[in-house]
């Protein structure tokens, strides 16, 4: 599909916000702060409500449903908000806006978002594009933990334990979810779930100590990376963080 | 019946008792799973069956408008499981903290039915078991042998208390409330889920409090009075209190707002009639307004380490909401609300 017009510059109020349905039928939230235009999921991530009746006061989006929060600028969830928003990156025309080229797994995902440009681009080159059918097993307990995972489209299952004593350990269905994140971690070289495809399923798979030794060579990346994995591993471990 | 509940982060099994909804089996159990209204209006509970089959209670609920039944999803809170049920949850969802007042189901009876107002009425239930609640919790009501809850937040606060105080406003289509106002109630027994909600107050949150009310919302904001005042909360910390009504008519718990008044600013706004020339309550004051814009005015500057509380209609609180957002600027995790729908 080549370029698709979103809607004019004009159509958005100042530190407003409109719906918005982009040529070829996407919709989405369309935000003006301060002169800068930004595009969003038309829903909340929650449930379902639109976006554009929520508070919006040229920095941060609030949901008036739930009060769920996102920046602006990034779709990054602030405050009790448990899920970013999917970001469409606009480009402007002249009066208009089109919608720009999509963020790759890697760029939005919530590991890496953010990282500088080169630091994205050296992990983005130990990336291996997977597709996966439904019913795909991508590991079992006792595999080796190599390589970790960002989800792209579909969706992935975890189940612990083993035979026919499982549990189900959750599941992945938002692009950018990283899984298999053992692999970045010392002392865990093997699977502790099995993890399987619900649907077909595109995948990045990464080796871990590879992405390692990229992090070690921009350890200001490394930590902010390192931060995420200890908020994403406490969020599975943790009971509810809610007082 | 066996259910299975795959969440975000992890899977759960507990058991419900046939024709008991899934939700209250799984709060029951001690799971957290999401909730806001439990009674079919807010659509929070939605889930999908995975498999299994499930018998919907209420299939009017107005809560309906927010699920997909051709993608198999359900309200958590209408329907129970007709068989072995798994289904899923597209959130995360934890156990309950230790120390949680654990919801359950229990059957209290009526007393001390009063009128309040010309149509507000207040009156106990008393439990032969203890019934533990954080203050501003509701718990769900339904006269035996009716069907259908309707939530009411609880007036008063005791720890290790057997009896709980509500108060009920007449509505016309209000299924409990039109039994209690159909008759002598005194005796009669209602069964009870809960404790419910999560607009608590824990005197160790530490800062000053900022409560909002619009008309029947002052409930839970006595039940957080009583908890405060019983720790000398307001000792160390500033409090507000602003209670919306139309007019003197419809006000209500003056006396008792007159006492706490020694220790937190309480500002009835009237929003259909000018303040009262003289009135008893000399600790109270009265201003013309709807009640978030005459929050709004005396609260301008005063937001420092706030944390607010916020019940009643649902237009009241989002209009409290707003201001509490973009004017006093607050974050989201300060400020907890109860939309009475």
């Amino acid at each position: 599909m080549g370029k698709r017009l979103v809607c004019q510059v004009a159509d958005i109020p100042e530190n407003g916000l409109k719906e918005c349905e982009a040529e070829g039928g996407l919709k989405l939230v369309v935000a003006n702060a301060g002169g800068e235009f930004y595009g969003f999921q038309a829903v909340c991530p929650h449930q379902d409500v639109p976006l554009c009746e929520g508070l919006f006061d040229g920095s941060t989006l609030t949901c008036h449903m739930h009060l769920w929060q996102w920046d602006i600028r990034t779709g990054e969830p602030r405050g009790i908000a448990e899920a970013p928003l999917q970001r469409y990156p606009l480009s402007r025309e002249g009066d208009a806006l089109y919608l720009g080229t999509e963020g790759t797994a890697l760029d939005v995902g919530e590991l890496f978002n953010g990282l500088d440009a080169s630091t994205l681009q050296k992990l983005a080159a130990l990336a291996r594009r997977e597709t996966h059918e439904a019913g795909a097993m991508l590991y079992r307990p006792g595999d080796p933990a190599e390589d970790f995972f960002v989800l792209d489209a579909g969706r992935v299952e975890f189940l612990v334990g083993r035979g026919d004593r499982t549990a189900p350990g959750g599941f992945m269905l938002k692009k950018g979810e990283v899984f298999g994140w053992a692999a970045l971690l010392d002392g865990y070289p093997n699977r502790i779930a099995s993890a399987r495809c619900l649907e077909r399923s595109s995948l990045l798979r990464i080796n871990g100590k590879s992405a390692l030794g990229v992090l070690e060579k921009d350890p200001g990346a490394g930590f902010v990376v390192m931060r995420r994995l200890a908020a994403l591993i406490a969020r599975y471990l943790a009971t509810s963080g809610v007082k | 019946m066996r259910i299975q509940v795959n969440a975000r982060n992890r899977g759960y099994d507990f058991e419900a008792l046939p024709g008991e909804k899934v939700l209250y089996a799984g709060l029951r159990a001690g799971i957290d799973l999401p909730y806001e209204c439990a009674t079919g209006t807010c659509g929070t509970c939605k889930a999908t069956v995975v498999s299994g089959r499930v018998c919907d209670g209420w299939s009017a609920a107005p809560g309906k408008k927010f699920v997909k039944p051709a993608a198999n999803e359900f309200l958590m809170c209408q329907c129970a499981a007709e068989e072995a049920l798994t289904l899923e949850v597209s959130k995360f969802v934890y156990p309950m903290e230790a120390g949680a007042c654990v919801p359950q189901k229990c059957t209290g009876t009526i007393c001390n039915t009063r009128a309040l107002t010309h149509d507000v009425m207040g009156f106990a239930l008393q439990f032969d078991e203890p019934r533990d609640f954080d203050a501003g919790q509701f718990v769900l009501l339904a006269p035996e042998g009716v069907s259908g809850y309707r939530g009411y937040s609880m007036c008063n606060f005791a720890r290790g208390g057997r009896s709980l105080d509500f108060i009920v406003k007449r509505k016309p289509d209000g299924g409990f409330s039109q039994w209690l106002f159909g008759g002598k109630r005194d005796g009669a027994r209602v069964e009870t889920f809960g404790p419910l909600g999560k607009a608590t107050f824990d005197p160790a949150l530490g800062k000053h409090l900022l409560l909002i009310a619009g008309g029947s919302g002052i409930a839970g904001m006595m039940s957080i009075l009583a908890r405060a005042h019983g720790v000398q909360y307001f000792a160390r910390h500033r409090g507000w209190l602003f209670f919306g009504v139309r007019t003197m008519r419809d006000a209500f718990f003056l006396d008792e707002l007159n006492r706490h008044a020694n220790q937190v600013q309480v500002t009835v706004a009237l929003s259909e009639e000018a303040p009262p020339a003289k009135a008893p309550w000399p600790q109270l004051r009265f201003e013309s307004g709807l009640v978030h814009e005459v929050a709004k005015r005396v609260m301008a500057g005063k937001y420092q380490d706030v944390r607010a509380y916020v019940a009643g209609p649902p237009p009241a609180v989002d209009a409290a909401i707003r201001v509490l957002l973009l004017e006093a600027r607050l974050t989201t995790d300060n400020i907890r609300y109860d939309k009475y729908s």
